[in-house]
């Protein structure tokens, strides 16, 4: 028996939002570009939580390109990540502390087909605290030449409250058409 | 300016056991879209899976990484649909699938997916998928991959919007 949505069941329809779960920003590249800064975190303190998710590819060529986040402009030692991930057929974990970004995941670089992306969803948590490290987390994968789907884990040592998150590649820039867009969660 | 979002769009309780469910003509208005399904099955072995996307029959590719017992397992592949891994239960136990589609509604981008895949005491996955087609996504199908295998009743079936 194959059911349509016909009303034929429970079925409801609904729209508008419940205020929970906003959208603060999106960052569609018109041109490419060589990072993406959503600069203006304070202005969402009111938020328990950030996310961003994002939809990019690489400009230049390469079998992928490492995507990486730095925090309030810092690239001192101030980062470790763990990652859980694919590197086909094997399910390999890494981590690394002293680091000079969060290093999220492998994208999409600009050696495969026309409109291949990569996707993933950044979580921040507590982003507007000033007594507790940082905390991301992340969800992404690269369904092209390089294969391979991740989870992972960042910290960033400091206690100060983040007010700027930016993403960008290990070299080369976001192709066009690359998107991220800012959401946050309000708390209690 | 904060946009309210993640919107509830299409949600189905199954009074009855079914084969699939669909949801078409799709809200072209968002960014991206969540689907949250939590499935039983009508036999006791589970059943075989997933999401089909504008009736299309090719071009989905996938790589995944599982825990389904001792191992941890990397594999990718393709299929005819977005399939789900480990099943979608039994008749004792429920599935929960959370998959997100990005840029579905874009005409120049191949349609990403990312998925978590739970099965009750069983199994655990992360999936990512491709659909290397840049039509805008209008339709899925939510379905088991043989008429002679249904979704249980009781099972639930929710699609949001996410905007952009």
């Amino acid at each position: 028996m194959s059911l349509m949505l016909l009303g034929i069941l429970n079925a409801q329809a609904a729209g508008g939002g419940g205020g929970a779960y906003d959208l603060l920003e999106t960052t569609t590249l018109g041109s490419s570009a060589s990072s993406v800064t959503f600069s203006s975190l304070g202005a969402y303190s009111d938020y328990a939580h950030l996310q961003i998710r994002y939809v990019v590819r690489g400009a230049e060529a390469s079998s992928s390109k490492d995507h990486f986040i730095n925090l309030n402009g810092d690239t001192g030692s101030n980062y470790s990540y763990h990652t859980l991930r694919v590197n086909l057929p094997n399910v390999v974990s890494q981590g690394y502390g002293n680091q000079s970004n969060y290093f999220i995941g492998a994208v999409a670089a600009d050696d495969v087909g026309t409109g291949i992306f990569s996707p993933g969803i950044v979580d921040v948590l507590d982003f507007a605290s000033s007594s507790k490290n940082t905390t991301l987390k992340t969800l992404g994968g690269n369904v092209s030449s390089n294969n391979t789907v991740y989870l992972s884990s960042g910290g960033y040592f400091s206690t100060n409250a983040i007010t700027s998150i930016a993403f960008s590649l290990n070299s080369g820039d976001y192709l066009t058409g690359t998107r991220f867009s800012l959401y946050g969660i309000k708390g209690a | 300016m904060a946009t309210p979002t993640y919107d509830l769009l299409e949600s189905v309780t199954l009074a009855t056991s079914a084969t699939s469910v669909t949801f078409s003509s799709i809200d072209q208005s968002y960014g991206d879209l969540v689907l949250v399904c939590n499935l039983g099955a009508n036999n006791a072995n589970g059943l075989s899976a997933g999401v089909r996307v504008n009736d299309s029959t090719t071009d989905y590719s996938f790589v995944l990484m599982r825990n389904s017992g001792s191992s941890t397992q990397g594999i990718g592949g393709t299929a005819g649909y977005f399939k789900f891994f480990n099943s979608a239960g039994n008749t004792s136990s429920k599935a929960l699938h959370n998959m997100n589609f990005f840029d579905y509604s874009s005409t120049d981008k191949h349609k990403s997916v990312l998925a978590r895949h739970n099965v009750d005491g069983t199994a655990v996955s992360a999936v990512a998928y491709r659909w290397a087609n840049t039509n805008a996504i209008t339709k899925l199908d939510v379905m088991t991959n043989s008429s002679s295998y249904e979704f249980a009743a009781g099972s639930t079936i929710n699609l949001y919007g996410v905007a952009k």
